[in-house]
């Protein structure tokens, strides 16, 4: 972990437009559960905030932010050329992958699970039996899943945005509903799966749809494999002139 | 400086660099030690590749690359012994100057109070006092340049290359640059600078490398490339009252190797831009013909850079 690299990735990241444009996106999450609060519907409070959490928190803003913050953690660098910068320094290319992780990581969990607390708190009117806490610390753990994927993606393709959306809405969005064997490779099952253990509600409330088992293994799985393609491919990556 | 490369700075033995089909280095050799050398060529001859082969960016298709003695590819203690000022603008907008200048020599392994002295130095040594407490999004592309030179020196390495330095300097910017890397090649370290205009090249360059279409169509002491440069037969076009008449005229003089009458035009061929250059009005007076319009044919650079292919 490099003090500076993470230093400059963070301002990065978070000095851009579309950084407020997540923040929107989580304001809204937010304004769903004040109006659901408004109207006082206390006895559906808990199934309303897991659902709340999962469909829109989960299932929507989790995979946008680590999207943006993943990909643009080190391919935008790479595409703009400011990467040169920090890959001619005496830092081996795979430090300064790792520091970039973490940071995208660090803000893709920042962003996601901080208006998730908050629509949370509102909805639940308070910590709803462990629902909003379970849901906020699963969504941790997505969001560190999503990040790895998105900046190994941003390493391998050029495209990485329209493939990471096209993995998010048709993959986990579409197939995952309709072919029980996709939802192995969905990171949003996973979350949901964690979300399931540290929630600890009634089937009724909220039920995950891939067990732990299979999901502890998934992640471990993603985590690793993301991050080692990453480092190969960040320590291979060309750079050539504006002119050859 | 940091530190003083042991053999050649650099080298590259027969490096060549292609991609797919396209060839964009073409069996390369040369060595560098000292001083400041131009990498002249066209837009699109080669240079960046070459440069970026150097900086450790490019692995070379065949051939070797060498920096200090040993392969630059997948080395980055390299970057100790190098600054690098890339061709491309992009530098981080939301960084201050002095912020930028101070992360490269933080990267570069700086102690926080020896990174602030180098920063305040390098700052120094290009002029940019009064902008480095802005972001460089409020930047001039002259600013923007210095800054990237700063950066490139503030961990003052041997070896310095930098890729179209005086792109988006004003003439003032540019004489300064020039100075210090005529200062900093005095220090001993070595400089390598690519440009496709021979002027920058002629101001500041002992040595010239020249690259055209991926090959080194030239190499050595800047005056003797200059030379072949000037010395180069040359094609004028002309229009006169009188084109036959000033044919004859001018085949009586020396310095004319041949002329060519077709379609109005008078084409003339002379081995000496010079001596023909002072001549022509002279004879055509002499003559009473009067001159219309007098045209090099082949002044571009890329014509230049072609002629010292073929030879």
């Amino acid at each position: 972990m490099n003090g500076v690299i993470a230093g400059i990735t963070l301002r990065q990241l978070l000095s851009r437009r579309r950084t407020l444009l997540l923040l929107l996106l989580g304001g809204v999450l937010v304004l769903v559960a004040l109006v659901f609060r408004l109207a006082g519907d206390e006895s559906r409070a808990l199934p309303f905030t897991a659902q709340l959490l999962a469909n829109l928190g989960v299932a929507v803003l989790m995979p946008l932010v680590a999207l943006l913050f993943g990909t643009g953690a080190i391919g935008s660098e790479l595409e703009d050329g400011t990467a040169v910068y920090l890959l001619a320094k005496p830092i081996r290319r795979g430090a300064i992958l790792l520091t970039k992780l973490v940071v995208a990581s660090g803000c893709a969990i920042l962003v996601t699970c901080g208006p998730m607390l908050l629509a949370g708190l509102i909805a639940a009117g308070g910590l709803g039996d462990g629902v909003v806490l379970g849901f906020v610390g699963a969504a941790a753990i997505g969001s560190v899943l999503y990040s790895a994927l998105f900046v190994a993606l941003s390493l391998t393709t050029a495209r990485a945005l329209v493939f990471g959306l096209g993995y998010v809405l048709i993959w986990e969005g579409v197939l995952s509903g309709l072919f029980a064997g996709t939802r192995t490779f969905s990171v949003r099952q996973i979350t949901l799966a964690y979300a399931d253990l540290f929630a600890d509600v009634p089937p009724e409330v909220f039920d995950a749809q891939l067990d732990l088992g299979t999901a502890s293994v998934m992640a471990a799985v993603v985590v690793v494999t993301a991050t080692a393609l990453a480092i190969r491919r960040v320590s291979m990556i060309e750079i050539a002139g504006e002119t050859a | 400086m940091t530190d003083t490369p042991a053999g050649p700075a650099i080298e590259l033995a027969n490096a060549s660099r292609w991609y797919g089909n396209v060839v964009a280095v073409n069996d390369v050799s040369f060595r560098l030690d000292g001083g400041v050398t131009g990498l002249l060529g066209p837009n699109g001859a080669g240079k960046s590749t070459i440069l970026h082969m150097m900086a450790g960016f490019l692995a070379p298709s065949s051939g070797a690359v060498t920096v200090a003695g040993a392969p630059s590819w997948r080395r980055p203690e390299m970057y100790r012994s190098i600054g690098l000022v890339p061709e491309r603008e992009a530098v981080y907008p939301f960084l201050t100057g002095r912020q930028f200048v101070r992360a490269n020599a933080r990267l570069q392994g700086m102690t926080s109070a020896d990174a602030e002295v180098a920063t305040a130095r390098a700052i120094g040594q290009v002029e940019l006092n009064d902008a480095q407490d802005r972001p460089i999004g409020t930047y001039s592309k002259g600013m923007r340049q210095r800054a990237k030179v700063a950066a490139a020196l503030v961990h003052e390495p041997p070896i310095l290359l930098l890729d179209e330095p005086f792109n988006g300097m004003d003439p003032r910017q540019r004489l300064h640059m020039m100075d210090l890397l005529r200062r900093m090649a005095a220090d001993g370290r070595t400089i390598l600078f690519s440009s496709h205009i021979l002027e920058e090249v002629e101001r500041v360059a002992e040595r010239v490398l020249v690259i055209v279409a991926g090959r080194l169509a030239a190499s050595g002491d800047f005056r003797e490339i200059r030379r072949l440069m000037t010395d180069r037969p040359h094609t004028f076009t002309l229009r006169s009252t009188d084109n036959r008449a000033l044919a004859a005229a001018l085949l009586r003089e020396p310095t004319i190797g041949g002329v060519e009458l077709s379609d109005g035009l008078l084409t003339v061929r002379t081995a000496d831009f010079g001596a023909f250059s002072r001549a022509v009005a002279g004879v055509a007076r002499r003559a009473g013909i009067r001159l219309h319009e007098l045209r090099p044919t082949d002044e571009s650079l890329e014509s230049v850079f072609s002629y010292l292919v073929r030879r």
